[in-house]
């Protein structure tokens, strides 16, 4: 009974009666006065370095200061450091999705962690490499729901979404402060309406689901705006808002105004479809090739809309007609006599339309077809004049007047109309809101949320940011919720220790390279995941979870660091950075694989990738038989292991045992022990002598490699 | 400190909740962490309340079956054949516009079945047999208008893509009652994917464990159950030997990582489905006898036929939700020539699960099974094309048997001529709520922690509806 009066279900409420009602009042009145309490919302306060007692390799990193500090309050030691091997295997890993190459693991062995200068050369060199972006930026996807088609029925594929997700990835290798990434994805277009980049990066407001029959237009057009103030919350403030937008919040101090409010931000924007993204230079160049292409082909063009003509009137009025009146109405009239929400509303049914447009060639009658076909062979002769231009799905906001934003309410005169605000709880200053002279013909309310989110005194955007890096690195959060910082989330484990992390990279123009670099850095990450000494017991039953960090938590691999493992290991990996994506049978980089929100690679979706339905803080981590019985049983990993066995037999390595111990290097990241040499040799009956038939020595070689592929070292890091 | 707010919202899960009892690795929270796998994560738990139901099967029509013409009968809709629907009507919008479109009368012959005299078509003998163990529930409505949304609505509860699967809840909350078979199985009847394809038994925000498995009818039902390039046993014994000396050796240097035994145990469990799976879809210990039941027999009702016997051979070995799909890809959508479309789309599943509910019967299992049957919406009075009917998402209906279902009943209504339901409306979080019931789980209290929501299976709406119950 308490469960239901304390979650909301409102027919309970209706059925269960004014008594209760007013008790749950009661409760939710005594909740929101206590709000402001909430930890998260306090200012960020940048603390004293604490200064405990500790060994000299514990000493050149403030992060060790305040680990070591509360190990010692706990009563507990660190663990001694990881083994060179493990740390290299493990910062690889971390930085790049990628394991260090045999060459790399014959550099690096027995290389004295405990220098500091060792470390911060290598993170220094990780830090520079491209491959560095690719490991971010897969992160930043998953938070942001990235993926690559509708996502309903029809899961059209999004052609030009990987350019979203190279701008991304680019980001973050330029270290582009993180404030401007978050302004850029939020208002590229009215900040900087002629970098391309910065209007590729609004992409972030299109990476929602699309249906692309829905005739009902004005449940979509709330669907998309309420998805995108939704993923807004979860990403950029860490709290899930999505709650407020029924009711006020039952544990954290967001009322529904400001849901609304929050909404009010987005609920100018106009979506555009494979908008040019280009510099004006480009621009003009388009233009004059244009006018060329244009003159070249006119009559070839003429003759093909005659033909193309009566299909396309009635696949035009046949897809119209399909819309209830009123949208019929706005599909059809001048942009200039329609409200801004009117603007908004025939712009999104008018999708349809020209997707009909698109496809009315399929239309034709067979005779006009053949004559269409014909026409357009001739009008492909002239294809070498047509000039591109990049494009991407981008936004911009439908004019400088926005549509009223209401809290809805099933009797329509209950309706609220709310004006553009700040989540009120959140002690950072408002923001004036006004069009930014780049933008003219826009509201500017997304420059202004994107300011109010940036700005020093905001508690939260910060703070959200570098506990993700932490997250990053370590497996978990500072906070673990790392996408919830409200009531129901978990307190800091190190509340000092995130606030002087955060003034660092706000000081520090909020560079990300900034913070991974203190991080990568430090002893507290170069600890051994598997301590032996005695004190390690104790420590497991006080702190089981680790949450004191005495050392460093083992992780399994990421759906797309097995992938990109496992061909790096067959030497197959296509190390190229960007570019559209491929298929999941390619040699691309995960991160490159397109991401069909309906049709996932196997291989991926078996080993946890992102779903791209919501926000994704952290991935999960199942185990499950099917799991298994893809990596023994599949084609996919036997492929690798086949490949990688006759990389190793055509190899200029003088005996097996060397061939044994380059897969170890490749597969593993280390060098096999004689005992494992030998155990290779002896259970495979490998011998390439003369003797040995081809075909069977080929089979065993594969055999041992695809068990090097199936080992449950291969999949965990230390 | 607390506040009391707090301490009565986290002392309701403790009272209720089963599901975070279990022992997962749930996003976002490392305190299950070290717990992981130290039991499986499908192991079978306890349920919130004594339940009427153990197993599900969910008999999914897609693409829409049409009311008018198979439980709802509708004499006055057929009296305004050729007609507008009259103003007095509210019309919703409707997927392909057909608001003004004159009503299509049914063509249907009626006829009162059973001891309950319940009303069914000529379009399904075999299931008018079954209807004194059936509860016809005329009143269903959901909100998606097309079949994306309807399909995954009537899945996961609401139309947007992202929230888990009814079957994956189930899982979460009840774990299986076979360590050696997946928990949730999902067939289908064709080649065409189901709309939107697997996220229809997904997991969304729960962990992937919970997932459907979807389950081919014949040989390895599971995709990789065998290796394409047959390994003799003897290279199996090699290099599973192998594999294990290294798997030791590495575990034996990272003390009780349970994590890594996890891993270890799921290669056992691998080789255990080799033999399980296999098992389970071999039918030739069936008699004749019951693969005529189920319409094997006939070229027509042959495909379904045997779906729904392993659909009972799955349930009869612990699976706790088994899902079939009878025109996987829409084929139930009848937006033209609705009676040649449902005369055959009737015709090949009317035997087959007239066979699945005798034969759970006769066996003793229909009482801790629960059968469903429906689409994602069902369709409209007015016509399409001439002779089809549009999508109709405000009143259609599904019926439910077995698993503590009071059979022989009617519940609900739908305006005079099917257009909107209006007596006893059952939106999908009703059904799910009640579904959810029958199985012991109060759907209220089923949680999950995601993003800061205590996030439930019927999205905190929904309600058992007693009136389907026995007792």
């Amino acid at each position: 009974m308490i469960g239901q009066v304390i979650r909301p279900n409102h027919r309970h409420f209706r059925a269960l009666g004014s008594i209760l009602w007013i008790l749950a009042l009661a409760f939710l009145f005594e909740f929101t006065t206590k709000a402001t309490d909430l930890w998260s919302f306090q200012p960020v306060q940048r603390p004293n370095v604490p200064n405990p007692d500790r060994p000299s390799h514990w000493q050149t990193n403030p992060i060790d200061a305040f680990i070591y500090d509360r190990l010692q309050r706990e009563g507990l030691a660190p663990a001694p450091f990881a083994p060179s091997l493990s740390w290299l295997r493990r910062i690889s890993f971390d930085v790049h999705g990628l394991p260090p190459t045999p060459e790399e693991v014959r550099n690096w062995d027995n290389r004295n962690l405990e220098d500091h200068d060792v470390r911060a050369a290598k993170v220094g060199a990780l830090l520079g490499s491209a491959h560095y972006g690719e490991r971010m930026g897969r992160r930043w996807l998953d938070l942001v729901r990235f993926a690559e088609s509708d996502g309903f029925r029809a899961d059209f594929f999004r052609a030009n979404a990987w350019r979203y997700r190279d701008y991304v990835i680019q980001s973050f290798n330029e270290d582009l402060p993180f404030k401007r990434f978050i302004l850029e994805q939020l208002a590229g277009d009215e900040i900087a309406p002629n970098d391309p980049d910065a209007l590729i990066a609004t992409g972030f407001l299109r990476l929602g689901i699309y249906e692309y029959n829905q005739r009902d237009v004005r449940t979509q057009w709330s669907d998309i705006i309420n998805e995108i103030t939704d993923v807004t919350g979860d990403v950029f403030l860490g709290l899930g808002v999505g709650c407020a937008r029924c009711h006020d919040h039952k544990f954290d101090p967001i009322s529904q105004k400001d849901y609304f409010a929050l909404q009010a931000m987005f609920t100018p924007i106009a979506p555009r479809e494979s908008a040019p993204v280009a510099t004006a230079e480009a621009w003009q160049e388009f233009l004059d090739q244009q006018e060329a292409y244009l003159k070249a082909t006119e009559s070839v063009r003429r003759k093909m809309d005659t033909v193309l003509d009566p299909a396309l009137k009635s696949a035009i009025h046949g897809i119209t007609i399909m819309f209830p009146k009123d949208i019929q109405r706005m599909m059809t009239s001048n942009p200039g006599t329609l409200t801004p929400l009117e603007k908004q509303l025939a712009r999104l049914a008018n999708r349809q339309v020209e997707y009909e447009r698109e496809h009315a060639y399929n239309k034709l009658g067979k005779e006009a077809k053949i004559e269409w076909e014909e026409l357009k062979k001739e009008l492909a002769a002239f294809d070498h004049l047509k000039p591109t231009l990049p494009r991407a799905d981008i936004v911009s906001d439908i004019g400088p007047d926005a549509p009223p934003t209401i809290i809805p309410s099933r009797n329509p005169e209950n309706s609220i109309a709310v004006e553009p605000g700040f989540i009120e709880s959140i002690p950072a200053p408002s923001m004036t809101i006004q069009a930014p002279p780049t933008a003219p013909n826009s509201t500017g309310r997304r420059t202004a949320l994107a300011r109010w989110l940036t700005q020093p005194e905001h508690p939260l955007t910060a703070r959200v940011v570098v506990n993700r890096l932490w997250q990053y690195h370590f497996g978990t959060g500072l906070v673990a919720t790392s996408s919830d910082f409200g009531n129901l989330g978990t307190p800091p484990s190190h509340p000092e220790l995130l606030d002087w992390l955060t003034s660092e990279f706000v000081e520090n123009n909020w560079s990300v390279k900034h913070i991974n670099r203190l991080i990568l850095t430090s002893a507290t990450y170069a600890q051994s995941s598997t301590p032996c000494d005695l004190s390690r017991q104790r420590a497991e039953q006080i702190d089981p979870e680790n949450r004191w960090l005495w050392k460093k938590s083992m992780r399994r691999l990421e759906a797309e660091e097995i992938r990109d493992a496992s061909l790096m290991a067959s030497g197959e990996l296509d190390l190229k950075i960007g570019g559209p994506s491929a298929s999941g049978s390619s040699d691309r980089r995960g991160v490159y694989v397109k991401a069909l929100r309906n049709q996932k690679d196997p291989m991926l979706e078996a080993f946890n990738t992102a779903h791209g339905f919501s926000s994704m803080a952290q991935r999960d981590v199942t185990t499950t038989a099917e799991q298994a019985l893809m990596m023994m049983n599949g084609n996919w990993a036997m492929d690798r292991a086949e490949i990688l066995a006759s990389n190793l037999l055509q190899s200029s390595h003088p005996t097996d045992a060397d061939r044994v111990r380059e897969a170890f290097l490749l597969c593993l990241s280390r060098p096999a022990s004689p005992a494992e040499v030998d155990l290779a040799l002896r259970t495979f009956e490998i011998a390439s002598g003369d003797s040995q038939d081809p075909k069977l020595n080929q089979e065993r070689w594969t055999e041992f490699c695809h068990a090097l592929l199936n080992a449950n070292e291969f999949l965990y890091l230390d | 400190m607390m506040t009391r707010k707090e301490f009565l919202f986290k002392g309701s899960i403790g009272l209720g909740s089963i599901a975070l009892a279990s022992l997962l690795k749930s996003s976002g929270s490392a305190q299950a962490k070290e717990a992981f796998s130290t039991a499986s994560p499908l192991a079978s738990k306890l349920s919130h309340f004594k339940p009427s139901a153990k197993s599900v099967i969910f008999l999914f029509m897609e693409g829409g079956p049409s009311q008018m013409d198979t439980f709802d009968p509708k004499p006055a809709m057929n009296q305004l054949a050729g007609q507008k629907v009259p103003s007095s009507f509210n019309v919703p919008i409707t997927a392909m516009g057909e608001v003004d479109s004159p009503i299509l009368p049914s063509k249907r012959q009626w006829k009162q079945h059973g001891q309950s005299g319940i009303w069914v078509s000529d379009w399904l003998p075999h299931i008018a047999e079954c209807v004194d163990d059936i509860a016809v529930i005329r009143s269903c409505w959901t909100n998606g208008i097309n079949h994306a949304g309807g399909v995954c609505q009537m899945n996961t509860g609401t139309p947007l893509a992202g929230r888990p699967s009814l079957g994956s809840w189930v899982s979460y909350g009840l774990g299986s009652e076979n360590q050696n078979l997946p928990a949730f199985v999902v067939m289908q009847d064709n080649k065409s994917q189901v709309v939107n394809g697997p996220r229809n038994w997904g997991t969304g925000f729960l962990p992937a464990v919970y997932q459907g498995s979807p389950f081919k009818t014949e040989g390895a039902p599971i995709p990789n159950l065998f290796p394409e390039h047959s390994l003799d046993s003897t290279a199996q014994q090699r290099q599973s030997k192998f594999l294990n000396q290294l798997n030791q050796s590495h575990a034996s240097q990272r003390h009780n990582n349970s994590e890594l035994a996890a891993r270890i145990e799921s290669y056992e469990l691998a080789y255990r489905m080799q033999s399980h799976a296999p098992e389970a879809v071999d039918l030739s210990g069936e008699s004749e006898a019951v693969q005529s039941l189920y319409g094997m027999d006939d070229k027509e009702t042959a495909t379904f036929g045997r779906q729904c016997l392993l659909a009972r051979r799955l349930v009869e070995r612990g699976v706790r939700f088994v899902q079939l799909y009878h025109g996987a890809g829409s084929k139930w959508d009848a937006h033209s020539g609705i009676e040649s479309n449902h005369t055959s789309m009737c015709r090949s599943s009317d035997k087959p699960v007239a066979g699945l509910l005798k034969d759970l019967k006769s066996r003793g299992l229909l009482d801790e099974t629960l059968v469903i049957w429906g689409g994602e919406f069902g369709r409209t009075p007015m016509s399409e094309k001439g002779d089809g009917r549009d999508h109709n998402p405000t009143g259609f209906t599904m019926w439910m048997a077995g698993g503590g279902i009071k059979g022989g009943q009617v519940i609900g209504s739908t305006d005079e001529i099917g257009l909107h339901a209006v007596e006893d409306r059952m939106h999908v979080h009703d059904l799910h709520a009640t579904i959810l019931g029958l199985l012991g789980i109060h759907n209220l209290d089923l949680i999950y922690h995601y993003k800061g929501r205590p996030e439930t299976p019927t999205i905190n709406e929904g309600e058992f509806n007693r009136k389907l119950m026995k007792t």
